[in-house]
């Protein structure tokens, strides 16, 4: 962050309830995605040339006022889901860990809004996200992060491990880079199967450098396999930033070393990430192979946890590995409000109908709270079952 | 001539891909094909590359792409080449093991693991004449682990490691062919079960892959000796029960077991039936024969002096019937 920027402390629970914002038309703020931010970068496979965008807008003019509003709705429940999350372990009534999304739902929302319910997605270690915009239960997530005996995994998984195969789900899981292999080879069995599906894998800035990057990215522009790669690049590693180990920032050059279309994109911009995943879902439909897309964002709270975090504030402070002027500019950025002001000004919501759809989805988080903190914890001897198919593996205790 | 060991995988896998339209092949360099008695099996020819693939010189793309494809319902097989073993460890061991509990059920990895596996060769060295990682494997939760002694067992387990739901890890040592002529028609050999190659009172010797070869040796020359030992090939490490309940039935009867391993002295297998046996059949007697904990040498003058061979056994199993 520039030095001179001068950032005003944000309001709390701020942006979403933030009043009066200024609408912006659509015309205006579709042609302005390219610009926005980092912009949308296209660097072609076998020259790192970057080229303006292909049109950018055509996608997102696309979209419906339904698609539209059911976009903002899904990230309201990503955003207010976690934000119980937090408020429930501040409260010392949580069991579980958890590894919040929040800042990063114009990705998740983006990405998945241009998939089909039988496409995949192979989600990483923070994927509340991605399972919410891919259609996951709140009810039976929270009753999985809490480890209760009907969660999605019943009780076995937990925050880091959530699936559901039913909608395309292939997990999320806690070995970063895994997603990134296990989606290409779901996508290899595509085109064994001869369907049209796509694959999804998400990964962090910190899930390209292991081997297993590599082996998925050779592999799937070396088959032509319909995977995609978002890489949601929220600028730090566990406590390490990603500049100070990494000598490129745009992170989806990388991709070129494979012979993979790569695209760079504003990742708190919902419709630009959309855009940009649609192009690329369509692409890997038609068999037109893998595309690696990065999105720049931000981590509002600690790697996982709840550090330097409070009841009824955005975002955890006073951490000693980033600054809190870092942390207030992205927040001033927040993908939800910003889209807000796009729906409002094109007509699609009215400031009311926006303060209602944040009570109605508080109340589905409430809901899902209450279904959690009501549901029973496992059975002990269960942990011997699930091993395989079929049986149980013995105690070995007697 | 009998059917080799290759040719008889082959021939398992020739079988399973044709009765199921998506079972898949991944690999290296090893191409999947094989002759025998005037017949050819090509399996990139039969069935086409993307179901016969060779990939780059990428074990974690073989064994992962496999995870991945097993994980939407397309089985595969994932071969890897002797000197890789461990390279796909990671994965199999906290994704293809673990993910079936950690989702409660939910995900399933119908895939083989075809390790290539090394014997003790002279003139390999080091990482290529390696042994006994199957061990490593089976000792991981949620994997099956099987490694046929003879190209009648391999075809069987290989046709039952396809058939199963749960990741199965199917090491192939070099092994002279013996044993059963392999039929051409499909069958399975249950995994999980041990098998008594041959019956006698005064001692249970157990070994796998190429110590069979060095026990069957043993087990004609302790006969002579008047010494009647009773052979176990457990075919299955993992999981280990009713091989367990093979070997303690058989120990129950002599009293004395005795192990040959080419794996190293500590953690090999053989240790871990050693164990279970010995919570089992208290006041029995028990040796385990092993490579030495050294990585193996090439010139052949050092590794045959630290390898396991029939003479090591019969010696061990004198001792322990006489001495």
């Amino acid at each position: 962050m520039n030095k001179e920027d001068h950032i005003s402390e944000p309001k709390t629970e701020l942006c979403l309830k933030e009043k009066g914002s200024q609408a912006v038309s659509r015309r205006t703020f579709i042609q302005s995605l390219g610009a926005i931010g980092v912009g949308s970068a296209f660097f072609s496979a076998g020259a790192v040339k970057q080229v303006k965008a292909q049109p950018v807008s055509t996608n997102a003019e696309g979209l419906s006022n339904e698609q539209l509003i059911d976009m903002y709705t899904d990230m309201l429940k990503i955003r207010l889901w976690e934000t119980k999350i937090k408020d429930l372990a501040l409260k010392g009534s949580f069991r579980g860990v958890a590894h919040l999304y929040v800042g990063e739902e114009a990705i998740a929302v983006g990405v998945c809004s241009a998939l089909r319910k039988d496409d995949y997605i192979a989600s990483t270690h923070r994927g509340h996200g991605h399972l919410i915009a891919k259609g996951g239960d709140m009810n039976l997530m929270l009753a999985e992060i809490t480890h209760k005996a009907t969660g999605y995994c019943k009780g076995y998984g937990g925050s880091l491990h959530i699936t559901d195969m039913n909608l395309g789900i292939l997990g999320m899981n806690g070995i970063v880079g895994a997603s990134h292999l296990m989606g290409a080879g779901a996508a290899y069995g595509v085109k064994v199967k001869g369907t049209d599906q796509v694959v999804v894998s998400f990964g962090g800035d910190g899930s390209i450098q292991g081997s297993f990057f590599t082996s998925a990215a050779n592999s799937a522009a070396t088959y032509g396999l319909p995977w995609i790669s978002v890489i949601e690049n929220n600028q730090y590693q566990i406590w390490v930033r990603c500049s100070d180990v990494y000598a490129i920032r745009d992170l989806a050059r990388r991709a070129d070393g494979y012979g993979i279309e790569s695209r760079v994109v504003d990742g708190n911009d919902v419709l630009a990430v959309y855009d940009v995943a649609k192009y690329a879902v369509e692409k890997a439909r038609d068999g037109g192979g893998p595309t690696v897309i990065e999105c720049k964002t931000y981590r509002w709270y600690d790697h996982y946890g709840f550090r330097g975090a409070q009841i009824g504030r955005d975002g955890a402070f006073g951490l000693g590995y980033r600054s809190d002027r870092e942390l207030r500019a992205w927040i001033t950025k927040d993908p939800i409000p910003r889209f807000r002001r796009f729906l409002v000004g094109e007509k699609v919501l009215t400031e009311a109908r926006a303060n209602e759809m944040l009570q109605e989805v508080n109340q589905t988080v409430e809901k899902a709270a209450a279904f959690a903190e009501a549901q029973p914890v496992p059975e002990p001897k269960d942990g011997l079952l699930n091993v395989f198919a079929q049986g149980s593996v013995p105690l070995h205790k007697t | 001539m009998p059917k080799s060991m290759r040719y008889a995988i082959l021939e398992a896998i020739q079988g399973e891909m044709r009765r199921d339209k998506w079972l898949t092949l991944l690999y290296e360099y090893q191409s999947p094909a094989a002759s025998w008695g005037g017949r050819r099996i090509d399996l990139e020819k039969e069935f086409g590359r993307w179901r016969a693939r060779f990939s780059a010189i990428d074990e974690n793309w073989i064994v992962g792409g496999a995870m991945g494809m097993s994980m939407i319902g397309v089985r595969a097989i994932a071969h890897i080449p002797s000197m890789t073993t461990l390279i796909p460890y990671e994965l199999m061991f906290n994704h293809a093991g673990k993910l079936r509990h950690m989702t409660g059920g939910q995900a399933a990895f119908p895939m083989v693991l075809w390790a290539d596996m090394q014997g003790r060769a002279p003139f390999q060295a080091g990482q290529h004449a390696d042994a006994g990682l199957e061990s490593s494997y089976a000792r991981l939760a949620g994997l099956k682990v099987v490694i046929p002694s003879n190209p009648y067992d391999a075809k069987g387990l290989m046709i039952s490691a396809i058939r199963q739901v749960d990741p199965v890890v199917f090491c192939q040592y070099p092994v002279p062919a013996s044993g059963p002529e392999v039929p051409d028609e499909p069958y399975s050999v249950p995994i999980g079960q041990a098998a008594i190659r041959s019956e006698g009172n005064d001692i249970t010797i157990v070994g796998y892959a190429p110590q069979t070869v060095e026990i069957a040796k043993a087990v004609e020359q302790l006969k002579q000796r008047r010494i009647s030992a009773e052979f176990i090939d457990p075919r299955t490490l993992a999981p280990l029960e009713q091989v367990t309940e093979t070997i303690v039935a058989s120990v129950k009867k002599t009293g004395r077991l005795l192990t040959s391993d080419d794996g190293s002295y500590s953690f090999c297998n053989c240790a871990e039936i050693i164990a279970r046996v010995a919570e089992a059949v208290p006041g029995a007697k028990f040796k385990r024969l092993a490579f030495p904990d050294a990585p193996p040498p090439g010139a052949p003058e050092m590794i045959n002096y630290m390898r396991v061979n029939a003479a090591d056994i019969i010696a061990a199993a004198e001792k322990m019937v006489r001495g």
